[in-house]
């Protein structure tokens, strides 16, 4: 129980800082190539325990977004896509759900739940949350072909990173 | 009740939800420079639809007084034309002027924004400079004067009320054609003061106050209101004159933009005596 906290407030402020001072600076760096950015932190939103309640995987996302915003600067963009993931997951969860249910005391991981099963589920997760983010970028849908080109490349990228950090982390979880 | 709190509970994350989602946007809208820019040009947009929408819809509802009034002010303008030429009221050569030369034409107008409850009063209008309205005409409706136009864009133009309290209109009481501007000094919309009246007038309650047609804004001979009260404030020279108005400012729709085809000559020769005496 209290392992699974302490877990999770790593991944929070591990995340939070791989985010805001690293894969920041990498989309930074690639200034000819602004379509690409790797947003890695909704994995904390993916990975919260199966028995959070769902108001709280909200406002986590909430924190969560708000914190990388104070990094990025740009305050409120993170955290409104943060928020609509939290909000998301519980659906996704809905539909994913296995014929014998969810082992409630666990995290929905590669570990617990298999590849196929994390994939499905952190590609929808990760593709509305993206889409989300550029949409509150952008703010109007007048560009909605840059949103679209932006999300597709940005997915594609931050999965991998997601995919990575999930193989390397797999083992205490 | 105890439904009405279950479905509280079942609706909970969907609330949550959206109470983050919106301090988020509020957030972003006042922290982002872009996404503000965007955010207040939409609801401009937004709120001027809203806006144009309501007016409409309120000029619906007023249509079957507005026809009335129309069908009033046509009947008058339809026996003012009979009449034309044994106009009593004018002298007979200005009349025959009139018809041959028309002096003013008058351009109908809707009113988009009203205004009485302030010292400074403001009436927008639907017309502009694209239909030739140009700054410091007169603003007039069947039963008075509303305004004078200030400033005039595009489409649009706003005029100064009648209840603002630099608003000087040149009055004149009929029949006796003693003359003097026309002010408002009250808090009461109806009550205006006429000012410049010598005491040895023999001016009555009762008497119809017109404009005088001394500036150039408005026509000779528009009814302004009559006379309320009036007496003489001991070692003045003047009266003290309170006007009843009839125009019925608090409910204004539709009124008429005056345009002088002569004001810029007249204006212009008026001008030249002043600048040669000086």
């Amino acid at each position: 129980m209290n392992n699974t906290i302490v877990t999770n407030i790593l991944r929070f402020v591990g995340l939070v800082l791989l985010q805001g001072l690293v894969f920041k600076n990498i989309g930074v760096g690639w200034e000819t190539f602004p379509y690409l950015h790797i947003i890695v932190f909704p994995i904390f939103i993916l990975l919260l325990p199966l028995r959070t309640p769902k108001t709280l995987v909200i406002f986590l996302g909430f924190v969560i977004g708000l914190s990388v915003d104070f990094l990025y600067d740009t305050l409120g963009v993170h955290a409104s896509a943060a928020v609509f993931t939290g909000f998301v997951r519980s659906l996704v969860l809905r539909m994913f759900e296995p014929r014998g249910g969810y082992n409630m005391a666990y995290s929905p991981t590669i570990a617990r739940m298999g590849l196929g099963w994390f994939l499905q589920y952190s590609s929808i997760l990760m593709f509305t949350h993206i889409f989300f983010y550029y949409s509150v970028e952008a703010f109007t849908f007048v560009y909605i072909v840059d949103i679209l080109i932006k999300t597709f490349v940005s997915f594609f990228a931050s999965m991998v990173f997601i995919m990575i950090f999930q193989l390397l982390l797999n083992q205490n979880e | 009740m105890f439904n009405l709190v279950q479905l509280l509970i079942k609706l909970s994350g969907f609330l949550v939800f959206l109470v983050l989602e919106a301090i988020c946007f509020s957030l972003v809208v006042r922290y982002n420079g872009n996404q503000e820019k965007v955010y207040t040009n939409t609801v401009n947009q937004f709120t001027g639809w809203l806006q144009q929408k309501s007016t409409s819809t309120y000029q619906y509802f007023q249509l079957y007084d507005e026809n009335k009034r129309l069908a009033k002010e046509n009947s008058k303008l339809l026996d003012r034309l009979a009449n034309i030429g044994v106009n009593v009221q004018n002298p007979l050569d200005t009349a025959w002027a009139d018809t041959l030369q028309p002096k003013y034409s008058f351009l109908d107008a809707h009113i988009i924004r009203n205004s009485i409850n302030h010292h400074h009063n403001y009436i927008t209008l639907d017309k502009g400079s694209k239909h030739g309205v140009k700054p410091h005409s007169g603003v007039v409706t069947d039963d008075g004067v509303v305004g004078i136009v200030r400033k005039v864009s595009q489409n649009y133009s706003v005029a100064m009320s009648v209840l603002h309290r630099q608003a000087i209109i040149n009055a004149r009481v009929r029949n006796k054609y003693y003359f003097g501007p026309l002010v408002w000094k009250s808090d009461n919309i109806h009550t205006f003061n006429l000012e410049n009246i010598p005491k040895d007038a023999p001016v009555t309650k009762g008497d119809t106050i017109e404009t005088s047609g001394f500036s150039t804004m408005f026509p000779p001979g528009i009814t302004l209101g009559v006379i309320d009260k009036m007496w003489m404030d001991p070692g003045s020279n003047f009266f003290t004159i309170e006007v009843r108005s009839f125009a019925k400012l608090s409910n204004l729709q539709h009124a008429y933009i005056v345009r002088n085809i002569f004001k810029q000559e007249q204006e212009q020769l008026e001008e030249s005596v002043i600048s040669e005496d000086e």
